[in-house]
């Protein structure tokens, strides 16, 4: 192994004085002279047709400007995400309660509020559909398409019916989980400003500003150079800010181009939730056959996401879902169907984990009830049948070596003390306690549905004072990208850390390295950096030895890189030093990287391929108590284990990791979106509740870095991992506990208590 | 927000304050459920009048026979009372379930009643502890027995203006608990919560005081079966019972919190479970 000297080590966030001194400028911080403040005027009703629009009130507000609708958009009325099938502004109908119809500008963003609270929306009512699965049933209401599927997918390999008809076991169930709300801390926002040449520039809150990038110009359109995306510090994003930061962005940008003024858009709470992506609703049934030797020989799944009113990222959540859809296991015989519907509420898109946590949650519960029948320990059962290097998935896809799913589920096991905690769960007066399990895998980065996205740059610049810029096209929202990847540089150069400075991305500064998800940016815009670095890295070195060479260093042993300093046959200079020598040799400081993924084979048609470059693996064991007469659990402890590569930073992993148990957990357990007749009833924090550090379980968790070869310093992908086999984990304890079988998140006390009920 | 928040010095000079305000006009104490409800979109007054730092309004004062709790103190002030301590057993024990701790330190027990809400934690405990409620109006004053305050979901006796001064509990020895079934450990509105005071004598009952959150209209005096458990000991028979007769006693809803059988089975349990505490 080589030594490194930043790489590996905990050092401290780039961002932790601005973010935790409060001096951090989010979107809504930036304010510019002239500047007008956006509001939007929203639909009411699930589906709509707009008879008419009228400001008619809202002129009288003082400090009313104007209002924005469909008729000033000058680029096409087609916001371009993946299928192209959401108006910036709707022209004729608006299909989910909550859809931006118009925007109202004003000098206050009180005013603005005030005003677009008065415009008058006259409109007819439209028949609706709120529920996934009669959407696509023969006889429902139909609002996309012929049949209302958004998307579709097949998984299919071996003799399916066979399997089944031979199996010594079976089993079959249905499950269902509910919306996450993202629940970044900063809402959406924008502030966009108009240039004096025509152009643009927008100051974004976003994890994807070349997504950005797109929408605005085709919204103005606009010739990408004379759009400029700068994002502003992100307050986190987990998949929420994604896709749908564009939107916001574009209204800001329509705002400011009919105005001629800077124009800030900051969406209210409320807002937020009633309008912005959201992880999809899923239902799956699931059915396994298993051998008498408690092989798996086959699985069949059908899955349906709740895709909302437009397809957003929907076609590219389901992809991810359905690739893994049958677990982490060798299974030869595969009939994976998939579906996204169209349904009359708000679009859902991309959250951590981004369509894996919705199956895995049906999948590893149900696996659980393989092994029960089987009568092998679920632990046991699942190690008999885990895929390991050489094996192949169910896309026919051969694991290379970089994959420790069997130690990872062995580290659990042992750390848990699983084999005695299973047989004995305990009791004390009501409260009963029990464990579960769930093991899981995850395609690092884009995969085959996404490959012609997955390329990233990057523009390493050495200054003659030795500090050291990189522009990336990835983001930080939280996830400690700039920390990462300033890590890396200065690895690559021999930088001191605190001399390398990553910047928040500007899209006139590095090419479009695509979106900030899928646990790519390390992979991504790590491999584009040490690019970059190389031939930088090359010129210092070379600097470094001719110097200690001139301060007379005997050559006879090599020259050692090492923190920052250069070292040889006694003589030592420091990267300070050998920059300026760069810079008085006038030698090129700065370079540009490129890094995209290798090929992908995976094809549509039979689901048959290579989905992904390379997978990270999880598992995770729960302990859960259950009050057996309220129904009421807690989560106690959490161990998990996880093969994600080579860690960078171990602290920030280590975050990553506790804050994806707990994002998982508090879906699991608590977060609950309720609608009603297609009207969102509780957008707020009240009550929509998510998990708080009284609720967080204690946490045993590790890494085990199986080296991936393509990796930066042999890294994978880290950020949605620890999330998605907490859900199934959690549920398959109860079920240990008290015998409940909770099939829908969130497991809910109601929910557990009916189960007991039951007996 | 409103364009307009006063904020008077006196109680005196609020009354003189009125006449020249918006008819749309709300007080202010704490904050906590109007500038929610603000940000929510849904509170529409265009005056708000800051009642937070009346002098009358504040303190918790004894006499021989009472405590009296300004309406205006914090939760985290009463928290830390030793009188409230000795006294209100049952509204000690809320608190933890009251909110945050950061809400508590602007929270007030009048704005918990005020507000009419019948999942209010602190109200329901107030009511368990047999508490009055006093009410100003101008120079009028009257006195209520708090459970009498609350007409129905967010509907409460206040006359337009009249402000709630304090809240007395009557000085006696007794027990108190409070429990209650949230969405989360902590720091959520109750699905059902069951507030209980007892006078023990001898093992007996001398006096039950029963209360119930988010299982009614409003925060709910259990009539029935707080006058049931008088003259009885707490036996594994009796505390059944009480359980089995307080489930008869409440009207909870379905919603989006909750499910109407579980609260009400809910109920149960917790009465069940208060009423096993002072056992032991």
């Amino acid at each position: 192994m080589e030594k490194l000297s930043f790489v590996g080590k905990s050092l401290p966030r780039k961002d932790a004085l601005i973010k935790a001194t409060g001096r951090a400028q989010y979107a809504a911080d930036r304010d510019f002279a002239g500047m007008l403040h956006a509001a939007a005027v929203r639909s009411p009703r699930p589906r709509i047709k707009i008879l008419s629009i009228s400001d008619k009130a809202a002129r009288r507000v003082p400090g009313y400007v104007t209002l924005v609708t469909y008729k000033d958009i000058k680029g096409v009325n087609k916001w371009p995400v993946v299928m192209q099938d959401y108006p910036f502004l709707p022209q004729g109908e608006a299909r989910f309660a909550g859809e931006t119809v118009a925007l109202v500008v004003a000098d206050s963003a009180r005013a603005a509020k005030k005003a677009a609270a008065l415009v008058e929306i006259k409109y007819k009512e439209l028949p609706s559909v709120a529920d996934p699965l009669k959407a696509l049933e023969k006889g429902s209401v139909k609002i996309y398409g012929k049949d209302n599927i958004v998307s579709s997918f097949v998984i299919k390999k071996g003799a399916v019916d066979k399997a089944f008809e031979k199996a010594a076991f079976t089993v079959e169930g249905e499950f269902s989980t509910n919306y996450q709300v993202h629940a970044y801390l900063e809402t959406q926002g924008a502030v966009a400003v108009p240039e004096a040449d025509g152009g643009m520039t927008v100051h974004s809150s976003t994890q994807c500003p070349f997504y950005v990038l797109d929408a605005v110009a085709a919204a103005l359109a606009l010739p990408y150079h004379k759009v400029k995306i700068l994002q502003t510090v992100t307050g986190g994003g987990f998949g929420g800010k994604e896709d749908v930061p564009a939107l916001v962005a574009s209204h800001a940008a329509l705002c400011a181009a009919k105005t001629g003024r800077p124009v800030k858009l900051i969406y209210g709470r409320k807002e937020d939730f009633q309008s912005m992506s959201k992880r999809h609703p899923g239902w799956a049934r699931v059915a396994y056959a298993a051998d008498k030797n408690g092989r798996i020989t086959a699985c069949r799944v059908k899955y349906v996401l709740d895709g909302g009113a437009y397809s957003t990222l929907s076609p590219i959540v389901l992809w991810r879902g359905t690739v893994h859809a049958a677990g982490p296991y060798k299974i030869a015989n595969v009939d994976i169907q998939t579906y996204a519907a169209a349904t009359n509420k708000v679009p859902c898109g991309a959250f951590r984990g981004f369509g894996q946590p919705q199956i895995c949650f049906a999948q590893e519960s149900l696996i659980d009830e393989l092994a029960e029948k089987v009568g092998v320990d679920p632990v046991q059962f699942r190690l008999n049948n885990l895929l390991a290097p050489g094996d192949k998935t169910i896309t026919g896809q051969k694991l290379n070596s970089s994959c420790g799913l069997k130690e990872v589920v062995q580290a659990v096991k042992r750390r848990s003390g699983w084999d005695k905690k299973v047989l004995s769960p305990k009791r004390q007066g009501d409260v009963v306690t029990g464990i579960g399990f769930s093991a899981t895998y995850y395609g690092v980065g884009l995969g085959a549905k996404g490959r012609y996205l997955d390329r990233a740059g990057a523009f390493v610049n050495v200054y003659k004072d030795s500090s050291v810029t990189v522009n990336v096209g990835n983001t930080e929202m939280g996830q400690g990208a700039l920390t990462v990847l300033a890590q890396i540089t200065a690895e690559t150069l021999n930088a001191p850390y605190d001399s390398v400075r990553v910047e928040e991305v500007d899209s006139s500064k590095v090419p479009d390295s695509g979106p900030t998800v899928a646990s790519r940016t390390t992979l991504m815009s790590g491999n584009a950096i040490i690019e970059a670095a190389t031939p930088i890295r090359e010129r210092v070195f070379k600097t470094a030895y001719d110097m200690l060479i001139a301060e007379g260093a005997d050559a006879s042993k090599p020259m050692l890189a090492a923190g920052g300093l250069f070292s040889m046959g006694g003589k030592v200079v420091d990267f300070k030093k050998v920059a300026a020598g760069c810079w008085d040799r006038r030698q090129k400081m700065s370079e540009q990287g490129w890094y995209a993924a290798p090929r992908t084979t995976f094809k549509m048609e039979d689901g048959q391929g290579d989905a992904y470059v390379i997978y990270s693996y999880s598992a995770d064991a729960a302990e859960v108590e259950v009050d057996l007469r309220t129904g009421v659990a807690k989560v106690k402890k959490i161990w998990a284990a996880y093969d994600v590569g080579k860690i960078v930073n171990p602290r920030l992993a280590m975050g990553q990791a506790q804050g994806g148990i707990l994002q998982g957990m508090s879906w699991a357990m608590f977060e609950n979106l309720v609608y009603k007749n297609g009207i969102m009833v509780n957008p707020n924090f009240t009550d929509y509740v998510i998990a708080t550090t009284a609720d967080k379980p204690e946490y045993d968790i590790i890494f085990i870095e199986k080296p991936y070869a393509e990796g930066p310093y042999k890294a994978k992908g880290m950020g949605e991992v620890p999330l998605i086999g907490v859900a199934p984990a959690v549920a398959n304890a109860i079920k240990n506990a008290c015998g409940a079988r909770v099939r829908s998140v969130p497991l809910l006390p109601e929910k557990i208590w009916n189960e007991i009920k039951k007996g | 927000m409103p364009e307009i928040i006063v904020k008077p010095a006196t109680l005196k000079e609020l009354w003189k304050t009125l006449p020249g305000l918006s008819r749309n006009r709300r007080y202010l104490a704490g904050g906590t459920d109007i500038v929610t409800a603000d940000n929510a979109g849904v509170e529409r007054s265009e005056c708000w009048i800051d009642i937070s730092d009346l002098p009358e309004l504040g303190g918790i004062k004894e006499t021989a026979s009472s405590i009296f709790i300004g309406s205006c103190v914090k939760i985290s002030a009463i928290e830390k009372s030793a009188a409230a301590r000795r006294w209100c057993p049952a509204l000690l024990a809320a608190i933890p379930h009251f909110a945050s701790p950061s809400l508590r330190n602007m929270a007030t027990l009048g704005g918990n009643a005020a507000n009419g809400s019948p999942c209010a934690d602190g109200v329901t405990a107030l009511v368990a502890e047999g508490a009055f409620v006093h009410l100003a109006l101008k120079g009028k004053r009257r006195r209520l027995p708090l459970k009498d305050l609350f007409l129905g979901p967010k509907r409460t006796a206040l006359k337009k203006d009249e402000i709630i001064a304090a809240f007395e509990i009557p000085k006696r020895k007794h027990l108190g608990a409070y429990l209650k079934i949230g969405p989360r450990a902590y720091f959520g509105i109750s699905k059902a919560a069951v507030a209980v005071s007892v006078e023990l004598s001898g093992g007996a009952v001398k006096l039950a005081c029963i209360a119930l959150g988010s299982v009614a209209p409003v925060p709910l005096y259990a009539v029935k079966t707080s006058a049931w458990l008088a003259g009885k000991k707490l036996s594994p028979e009796v505390i059944r019972d009480a359980a089995a007769l307080v489930k008869a006693e409440v009207s909870p809803i379905t919603d989006a919190r909750s499910a109407a059988d579980y609260r009400r089975e809910m109920c149960g349990v917790l009465l069940e479970r208060a009423l096993d505490s002072f056992q032991s």
